[in-house]
Formats: structure tokens, sequence, C-alpha cells
């Protein structure tokens, strides 16, 4: 027996010493990654928090923190918020992210490397610092939006206060379209150049070649691509914390920018209320896990 | 090609669009510029009357930003900067001890559910960071890793991990059998073909990984925000944002922070990943589109 699995380990020598050099990776994967969410699952359902008695002392109280959601003074405000903030920069990105992958792949092939690098500036600068950045846009005064809508003749907005959310997804959207480019722009290449030539030989305008061929050939790329966006959007974090002034201790929360994600945050290091935090952040985390499901599905891993 | 009469030119109309596109891009980028040079930071685009590298040499000299404000960053500036390189290069430690070799096994290795594995270490890396935030600063806490510089970088680094593996398998795929094959015939055990045969050949990959994870190091926020909760130990995000913050927070006293000096501070910060973005650009630009390829 004992020399039967020896034989055995000699014959698979080479595998099981590769398979050891997956442990060591899978290891902090798992206790970094995959251990948090699957806590976020039964913190969620403890009364458990940062500070104070429930820090150390705290219980399982089943559903109740789902239960108390709804009547939380600001939990039906942040999460319609993050409903119109996903909407629309869903939208605008994407439309904005498929005018660029246009633009890319229709010019010439010694512009394509330039423009691709210009359009993705927005995206390759950290994200911290575009908050800072945008700053100079939203000025009251002689910020650009509003000398542009002054030069339209439109009233100016207050844009770091009344307009906050506005200024919010505009930030989203200049950050990231860049990443619906990417996908649509690798598209778009793989559609075979003879469809538009023999197109071209039948005579079709500008337009039937767009809905004609192009659009059904990059169906599902679009509703992959729509699918990510989304998903990046509901999960997003660094820009509605910096814009929402970044609470630090004795600050006010200001609403205006208080998407689920932060407000799953301010609930848990302001407030204490860790429990409620992780209910807040589970509700998140499953509609971003179906949402990978159904990315990984279709694009048939 | 044939062109129909009365389809209008689009040419005109491309160009402009085309321009307007690229000023909406770069529109929010010469605010940094201008102010980092001038002597007095303003909230908004204005040519400066007399370019300065003051800015620069406060944040190298270690000195406070000129607010009126009790805001006395400058002392840690310098250790901020320092903090974000051990971050930055601790992840991406993590990255080619750990996920090289698990990248190279997983391109040899044939096993029924290979694919599985695959899509678990996959979806890993999508896990959302809103839902995993919270209790990894409670299991971090525990294990008392709050605080510290090389714990954290080990978090991003896991962080990037299953992405940088499936990079790493598709780089070594691509590298012949037949050379781990010579390196065995000349008497080298499965460590040394991996660490001077295969490695040494698949230097671009795993540059490219390298780089990738250095600069999600530098500029990862979130991360660093949940685990590194006191000041001393404050990565550079985290420092800009506590100095642009009190500008948001504080509403209209946006007059007193010091803007020219946090523009400086941010070009500093931007440097890094635009100089490996445009050195590396065809590596890069391929990567990000066959990263994206490798998702479908």
């Amino acid at each position: 027996m004992i020399r039967k699995l020896w034989f055995k380990i000699q014959l698979y020598r080479r595998e099981i010493f590769l398979g050891l050099f997956l442990i060591p990776a899978l290891i902090p994967m798992v206790v970094f990654q995959l251990y948090p969410a699957l806590k976020a699952v039964w913190f969620s359902m403890t009364n458990i928090a940062i500070m104070g008695p429930h820090a150390v002392d705290w219980s399982f109280i089943g559903l109740k923190n789902f239960g108390y959601l709804p009547r939380d003074p600001y939990f039906p405000h942040s999460a319609k918020l993050t409903g119109y903030y996903c909407a629309a920069s869903l939208v605008l990105r994407f439309i904005l992210g498929f005018i660029a992958a246009l633009f890319v792949t229709s010019s010439r092939s010694k512009w394509r490397i330039g423009l691709t690098l210009l359009f993705l500036i927005p995206y390759i600068i950290p994200g911290s610092i575009k908050p800072v950045l945008y700053l100079s846009l939203m000025d009251v005064h002689s910020g650009l939006y509003n000398r542009v809508l002054r030069a339209l003749h439109l009233p100016p907005q207050s844009w770091t206060y009344e307009r906050l959310t506005e200024s919010l997804i505009s930030l989203n959207v200049w950050a990231g379209y860049a990443f619906a480019m990417i996908i649509l722009i690798s598209a778009l290449l793989s559609i075979p150049k003879e469809y538009y030539e023999i197109a071209d030989i039948y005579g079709a305008s500008r337009w039937t070649k767009f809905f004609r061929i192009t659009l059904p050939l990059i169906k599902f790329p679009i509703i992959l691509c729509l699918i990510m966006i989304f998903k990046e959007d509901i999960d997003d974090f660094t820009y509605a914390y910096v814009l929402g002034g970044g609470g630090g201790g004795d600050q006010p929360i200001n609403f205006k920018t208080d998407i689920l994600a932060v407000y799953a945050y301010y609930k848990a290091f302001q407030y204490g209320e860790l429990g409620i935090g992780c209910a807040i952040g589970l509700i998140v985390g499953i509609i971003v896990f179906i949402l990978t499901l159904a990315q990984l599905r279709m694009g048939g891993v | 090609m044939l062109k129909k009469i009365g389809e209008p030119s689009f040419k005109f109309i491309k160009y402009i669009t085309l321009l307007w596109f690229i000023i909406y891009i770069i529109s929010p980028l010469p605010w940094l510029f201008t102010n980092a040079f001038a002597v007095r930071g303003a909230s908004y685009v204005k040519i400066p009357e007399e370019i300065t590298l003051d800015n620069f040499y406060r944040i190298f000299r270690a000195m406070s930003p000129r607010s009126e404000v009790g805001l006395m960053h400058g002392e840690r500036v310098h250790k901020w900067i320092m903090n974000s390189l051990i971050l930055a290069l601790v992840a991406m430690g993590v990255v080619l001890l750990l996920g090289s070799p698990a990248g190279y096994a997983l391109s040899r290795l044939r096993f029924r559910g290979k694919d599985l594995l695959m899509t678990a270490i996959l979806l890993i890396g999508f896990m959302p960071m809103t839902a995993k935030m919270l209790p990894l600063y409670k299991i971090c806490l525990d294990m008392g890793i709050v605080n510290n510089l090389v714990g954290t970088g080990i978090v991003i680094g896991s962080g990037a991990l299953p992405f940088q593996i499936w990079l790493l398998k598709a780089f070594f795929d691509y590298i012949p059998d037949e050379l781990e094959e010579q390196a065995e015939l000349f008497g080298c055990n499965r460590l040394e073909t991996l660490f001077r045969v295969v490695l040494p050949s698949s230097g671009v990959g795993l540059m490219a990984s390298a780089f990738l994870t250095f600069l999600s190091g530098w500029g990862n926020f979130t991360t660093s925000l949940i685990l590194l909760r006191s000041e001393r130990v404050y990565t550079l995000p985290l420092g800009i944002v506590s100095v642009a913050t009190e500008i948001y927070g504080g509403g209209e006293s946006s007059i007193n922070i010091d803007l020219a000096y946090l523009s400086a501070l941010g070009i500093v910060f931007i440097i890094p990943p635009l100089l490996v973005y445009l050195l590396f650009r065809r590596a890069l630009i391929g990567i990000k589109l066959g990263r994206i390829a490798m998702r479908y």
C-alpha cells in the first residue's frame, strides 16, 4: 500500500511539485480577499461595532440589520442617490467611450497609438488626485464649468455645493470613460474589414453600415461593457469619498455624495456600527456578485 | 470607396468633435501645472506671472505649506512619499514572489478542474470592495496589521494577485516547453529551471506585471484608507486627500489652503504612473487590451 503510494508520488513528482507553487499565492488571496467577503455575510447578521461595548461583546441578531435599513434616516436617500449616480454614469461613460473608440479605430494607424495614449490619460492618473483636479473646473467664480455656462448665457451653478452630485458624475465620467473605450476598441478591431468592403460595393450608407454591421457584431462586448461599468460604479468609493469632504471626525457628512459604499464606510467608522455597515456593503456585494457571474457566463470563461 | 451623392461630408464634423473631445479630456490638467509653478495657488486656471520651483523645493526640503489654517503637514510629506514607495514595493514583491510561480504552475499543469480553479481565482479578483472593506479592517485589526505598511502592502498585493496570475500565465504559455527540457538535460532541478531559465526568458511579462502592481500600490486609495488609520503611516494618496478634503470640507475656506503646494505634490504623485506609461506604452496598451480580452 505504502509502496504503491510512494510509486504514485514518484510518478507525479513534477505535477505535485508544480502544485506546491500554487499554494503560497492562494493563501494571501484567500485570507485577504475571499475570507473578508465571506465574513461580511456573517458580520451583517450581528450587532458588532468598532467601538463601544459591542466591539467585544457582540452577538448574532439574524436579519435585523436588513430590517432596520429601510427605517434608517439616510439609507433610502443613499440608495436613491446611488441609483441616480450609476444610471447617469453608465449612460455617459458608455456613450463617450463608444465615441472615443470609434475615433481611435477609424483614424489612420499613424495616429492611432497617439490618440489612444491621449484618451487613456484620465485612466492612468491615480484616482485620488482626480477630485483635486476637478476643483479647478468646479470653482464658483472662475471655474471652467461656470465660464462655459456664462458664455452660453445660462445661469452659473454652485458645483461644489448645490450640484455636487452632478459634479461627482461628471468626474466619474471623465475618469472612467476610457474603460469602456478599451473594451470597445478591441471589439471594433475584431470585426473583419471585408464586411465593410462588401457593404461599400453594394453602396450602403454610413449609417446602414453602422447599424447593420458594426452594432450587431459587437452586441456582446457592448453588454459586457455595460455590466462592467455598472459594477465599477456601484462599487465606487474614492471619488465620492473625497468630493464629499473626507469625513475627518468632526466634519458633517455631505449627503450629496453619499453613495452606498461611502455610507457603509461612515456607518462603520463614524457611527461605529460595523454590523449595519457590513449589511449595506453586502447588498452592494450581492448585486456585484450576480453581475460578475453573468459576465463570466457571457464571456464563457 | 464609392461616395453617394447627397451624403454629407463627415470630415469636418468629425474633426470638430475630435477637437472638443481632446479639449474635454485635458481640461482638468492645466490647473495642476499652472498652480505647481506659481507662487500663490488659485482654485482656477491662472497663468502665473512668475514661474518658480519653490513648491517642489519645499516638498523635498520637508517644509510645511504656506497656510493660514492650522495645517502643519510639512515634516510628514517626506514620509508620505517614502511610505508610498514601501507600500508599492511590497505589493510588487508579493506579486513577483508568489504570483509568478503560481502563474507558471497554472501554465504547465494539466489537471481536471483547472478551468474551475482559474475561474475561482478570477472570481476572487472580482470580489466587490464595498462588501469586503469593513470586515477586512476587523480581520487586520485582529491580526495586528492595521497601521502597518508592510501588512497593508501584502493586502494590496493579494488584491492584485488574481489578475496578475492570469496575466503571467498567459506570458508563460508563450515560453516553449523545450526550453525547460533542455534545462533539465543540463541538470537543473525544478526550482533552478524556474528561476534561472523560465523567469529570465519571460522578462517582458514579469516587468509589465511588476510595474502594473507597483502602480496599483502607488495609487491605491481605498485599502490604504481602511488599513492606515494613523497619520504617521499615511501614503501620498492619503496625504493629498487629507490636505484636499480640508478644501472641500471647509466649503469657502479654500482660499486659505496652499493650493500651489498641493498641486506640486500632485505632480510628484502622477509622475511615476505617467512615466511608466510613456516608457512601456506599446506593451501596456497591448496588455490592457489583452487583459480585457482574457476576461471575456
